[in-house]
């Protein structure tokens, strides 16, 4: 659940992005320029978070107004080790250490639904962190380092993140719709009956713009409510495929079925009326990306 | 023996109703509290609760209720009931200073064979830790049902009573007091009493969210829960008077002050909760049905909708909006334009920016794009669908449960949804 600071939205004054070349980074960016808002984007090339003297370096960079947006991560594809874990730990630390300094207006961490274990099917912010892997330890550990800095904080867990962009091929749309296009035929893992839950990255940077605005702090699940099951999702791709028609054929099955929903009560409290990109409209949005 | 003089301390809720029932079973009633403004008005007969019957029988018997703010005149009766409400916070925890400082005025006041009663809900070892060497001192369960407090009172299914020493006979003017009205009587020891008390609510608890649980399933499944529950009160395990009606959550305040109370004693001691915190959240996932519901059908798809709104009340036949579903799913909707009416609750108790007060329901649902009825008031069940559909823009209408006719809306061409079945 997240409480806004302002009622109505206005501002912020800027918006510093750590991580800014990122998929969901890029989105953002994007999204802010066109509400007009001033923006610093930062990407690792201008400023290596893991590097000893990054704490000073950031904190010369912000401004005690800024409301800074920590995207910044090596992801599961650079590493699942404790050496990935502990680089994105001292990433986090940087960025405290930063704040401590400069003391900014509010602090927006990304954090993941990988921080829920794998237990529950139906998750919403009340349910229990339980990391199962480093990756989710690793985004726990920094939302624990983001609560100490003296600033509203805004937690953000996004579930599965599609769109146009995405640099992943993760199982799912973004894998789909490639194979679709490139081999016509999309492989399941077993029969694909597991459900998630898939939001489009507009929806996604539409989220924390709002947030922004609001200067929202607590902790917020970002999904869209409507799980379906990867086959699902693969008869959505193949029936708007250019390439016709595309098989979708069924495989060996490694891991038990598992499934997961969010209640995403707390996101319609927050922003009342919100309308989400359907699955249909997000996988049409992407035809044409590669 | 003359018939005893039962008094009632605290005239809020429970000490009134009570005191009421006590004078129509023919016994003179001291209906004290030393609020002087709320004596005076209930001596002009102005209610601060609304109950059925309530009013009637407190003309009816007025020859033989006494309201006073002195404590003196307690020095007189026979058996003495403490039964202020005792207060709760948003967490469902007790504030026990108001019937601390009403059983210190009691004692003081009471005549020396008086004997004193607590009737206000407490937690388990309250009752010991008052005890007085030199008084009779009972924890009596009371099991106010909000909306048939009154009928409760005159017919009560059995009482309670918690006792220094359950082998000791009861005192005979408390006897003779519980006697007529011809239920069984079961003492036990203060502590077993006040747990009972909250046994009662925790079976009523599991039975209310065991029926939300499947009533979830149903509405995935195309299965129906009007259809299973039926069958499940022929089960004698069940029985025909189970809770089994699907709703939106806990509400009311007393069920969660003892949700609240078990899991602080079995966090004090070491025992199990595990259960009773998933029922409270999923009572929390429940009560946002309506929400989540309005937002698929009509928030997400429509620009700047008008919501009619039936039920403010947290039941029907009750005043109370604490803990109420409807003023909850109130707050979410501060941004959109509302359209209110309860018969009793007024309108501006929502504190809503955007909300017209209807003088009915159907003038409520003129130009509504969808109709919540948040209260199963008996009123609104007299409602006709079709009515409802020509007076309505929209033909959205959410009944969680299940005041109208489904099959009836549905002919009136209204996109008709309720708890416990598919849309």
């Amino acid at each position: 659940m997240i409480v806004h600071a302002r009622a109505a939205p206005a501002g912020p004054q800027r918006v510093v992005v750590l991580g800014a070349h990122g998929f969901i980074g890029a989105a953002l960016i994007a999204r802010l320029k066109q509400a007009g808002i001033p923006i610093l984007p930062l990407a690792s090339k201008e400023l290596d978070l893991a590097a000893s003297d990054a704490p000073g370096k950031l904190a010369r960079l912000l401004e005690p107004s800024d409301s800074v947006v920590m995207l910044a991560a090596l992801t599961p594809d650079k590493g699942r080790d404790a050496g990935t874990l502990l680089r994105n730990v001292a990433m986090m630390q940087a960025v405290c250490a930063a704040f401590e300094e400069t003391g900014c207006a509010h602090l927006v961490y990304f954090s993941s639904d990988a921080v829920y274990g794998p237990g529950p099917s139906l998750v919403s912010e009340e349910t229990p962190a339980a990391p199962q892997d480093f990756y989710g330890a690793m985004h726990l550990s920094r939302e624990l380092m983001a609560s100490g800095v003296k600033a509203p904080l805004l937690v953000l867990r996004p579930t599965l993140v599609y769109g146009a962009g995405d640099p992943h091929n993760a199982y799912g749309p973004n894998r789909f719709r490639r194979a679709a296009r490139e081999q016509g035929k999309i492989q399941l893992f077993g029969e694909g009956e597991e459900t998630r839950d898939h939001i489009h990255v507009h929806d996604v940077a539409e989220i924390a713009c709002l947030c922004l605005q609001h200067g929202s702090r607590g902790t917020l699940n970002v999904a869209t409510g409507r799980s379906l099951s990867f086959r699902g999702v693969a008869e959505l791709v193949a029936a708007q495929s250019h390439k016709q028609p595309v098989e979708i054929a069924a495989g060996a099955r490694t891991n038990p079925v598992t499934h997961r929903h969010y209640d995403v009560t707390a996101l319609l409290k927050a922003f009342p009326g919100y309308r989400f990109i359907s699955l249909e409209e997000g996988v049409a949005r992407c035809h044409g990306a590669p | 023996m003359s018939r005893p003089v039962i008094a009632f301390a605290g005239m809020t809720h429970l000490g009134l109703v009570s005191g009421v029932a006590a004078s129509e079973k023919g016994f003179r009633v001291v209906c004290f509290d030393p609020d002087a403004r709320r004596i005076a008005a209930l001596r002009r007969k102005e209610l601060p609760v609304s109950e059925p019957q309530l009013e009637h029988l407190l003309a009816k018997n007025s020859e033989r209720l006494v309201f006073t703010s002195s404590a003196e005149d307690l020095k007189s009766c026979d058996v003495i009931y403490v039964a202020p409400d005792v207060p709760t916070d948003d967490a469902g925890a007790s504030d026990l200073a108001p019937i601390n400082s009403m059983l210190e005025r009691v004692f003081l006041a009471a005549g020396p064979n008086a004997v004193v009663v607590v009737l206000s809900q407490v937690p388990p070892g309250y009752t010991r830790r008052k005890q007085h060497p030199d008084r009779a001192l009972h924890y009596q369960v009371e099991t106010l049902i909000f909306g048939r407090a009154v009928e409760r009172a005159l017919v009560p299914e059995r009482y309670i009573v918690g006792c220094a020493d359950p082998a000791a006979p009861l005192p005979a003017t408390y006897r003779a007091f519980l006697e007529a009205h011809g239920c069984p009587i079961l003492p036990m020891r203060y502590e077993s009493a006040e747990l009972c008390k909250i046994s009662i609510n925790m079976f009523l608890v599991s039975s209310v969210t065991t029926s939300n649980v499947l009533a979830e399933l149903c509405e995935k499944t195309g299965a129906d829960w009007s259809e299973i529950a039926p069958a499940l009160k022929l089960d004698r395990r069940i029985g025909p008077h189970a809770y089994l009606a699907p709703g939106l959550g806990i509400a009311g305040g007393n069920l969660e002050r003892d949700l609240a109370t078990v899991c602080r004693f079995a966090d004090e001691l070491g025992t199990d909760a595990a259960v009773v915190r998933a029922w409270l959240a999923n009572s929390r996932h429940r009560r946002d049905w309506a929400l989540r519901t309005l937002h698929d059908e009509v928030l997400s798809k429509a620009d700047d909708p008008v919501i009619a709104v039936l039920g403010l009340a947290y039941k029907q036949d009750t005043h109370s909006t604490k803990n109420s579903p409807s003023l909850a799913l109130l707050k979410h909707l501060q941004r959109f334009s509302l359209r209110l009416h309860d018969p009793v609750v007024p309108a501006a108790e929502a504190g809503h920016p955007r909300a017209y007060a209807a003088r009915s329901a159907l003038e409520a649902c003129e130009g509504a794009d969808a109709l919540v009825i948040m209260t199963p008031w008996k009123e609104f069940a007299s409602l006709s669908p079709a009515d409802i559909a020509r007076r309505m823009r929209g033909n959205v209408v959410l009944d969680p449960h299940g005041v109208l006719d489904a099959k009836a809306c549905r002919e009136a061409g209204l996109r008709y949804r309720t708890l416990g079945a598919p849309a």
